[in-house]
């Protein structure tokens, strides 16, 4: 296992990131997870069924892209086919540098990565479809009250076991 | 920003009751916000699984995040020790 991370003087970092979003953007920002809820895997990776969430504005191109124009924010979300032909994958946000991703959409959306897990039978299998956000969120209300728990329940419904997230 | 908000997905997706993993290049936020499961990396935003067109970087902090999701018995916040441009000691 790795090593913890240095905790000391996170939480002073993070307040102080709070009032500079709150002070920048107009957002309500007092939103955080209230307990850390921690589910237990079920089931060996092998023998599980994975899915990929990021928020770094990946869209394809005939999906219609993240709103990004005002503080307003967007807390959409994207179905992106595991089989997807790459190329189709689009990044819309302005708030992280995307020129990578727009190189290799593997750097943010590690599609290509955990297909090499469960050919290596590392990972049970592939959700059929991974998820696109866009993370920009100044109040993060509707992300936290109605997409996390949409997002949530849609993954379920495709039978899906385990998530991984990854940020922009 | 997106850290907050994969922390709040995070969140409601746990609590859905599937075990989640994410990857953090902002540790602040992500120690903030609560998660179950979280990898720092010290990469450049936009690079969270390393340089595009560079699979083997990918590769690697793509099965550190699965050996998280695998061993973890309770809520970790790890630190991975990948450092950007010196990938050829752990390549």
């Amino acid at each position: 296992m790795f090593n913890s991370v240095d905790t000391d003087g996170l939480q002073e970092k993070f307040d102080a990131w709070i009032g500079f979003v709150e002070a920048n953007h107009h957002g309500k920002n007092d939103r955080i997870n209230q307990e850390i809820a921690f589910e237990p895997l079920k089931n060996p990776l092998s023998e599980s069924t994975m899915a990929l969430v990021t928020t770094a504005g990946a869209h394809l191109d005939d999906q219609t892209p993240f709103h990004v124009e005002t503080v307003a924010g967007d807390a959409g979300y994207r179905q992106i086919p595991h089989d997807v032909d790459q190329s189709r994958i689009r990044f819309t946000h302005t708030h992280y540098d995307t020129s990578s991703a727009e190189v290799d959409s593997n750097v943010v959306l590690p599609i290509d990565r955990l297909s090499e897990a469960v050919a290596e039978g590392r990972v049970g299998a592939a959700s059929p479809f991974h998820v696109g956000m866009m993370g920009f969120n100044p109040d993060p209300s509707e992300l936290q009250d109605v997409s996390g728990p949409a997002v949530a329940a849609m993954l379920a419904e495709a039978g899906v076991d385990v998530v991984l997230l990854v940020p922009g | 920003m997106c850290h907050r908000s994969v922390g709040l997905v995070q969140g409601a997706i746990e609590r859905a009751g599937m075990p989640t993993v994410s990857l953090s290049l902002r540790p602040e936020i992500t120690y903030g916000v609560r998660v179950s499961r979280a990898a720092y990396a010290r990469f450049p935003m936009g690079n969270p699984f390393g340089e595009p067109n560079h699979p083997e970087q990918g590769r690697l902090v793509f099965g550190a995040l699965l050996d998280l999701l695998e061993e973890a018995t309770g809520p970790e916040f790890v630190e991975l020790p990948y450092r950007w441009r010196r990938w050829e000691k752990w390549l």
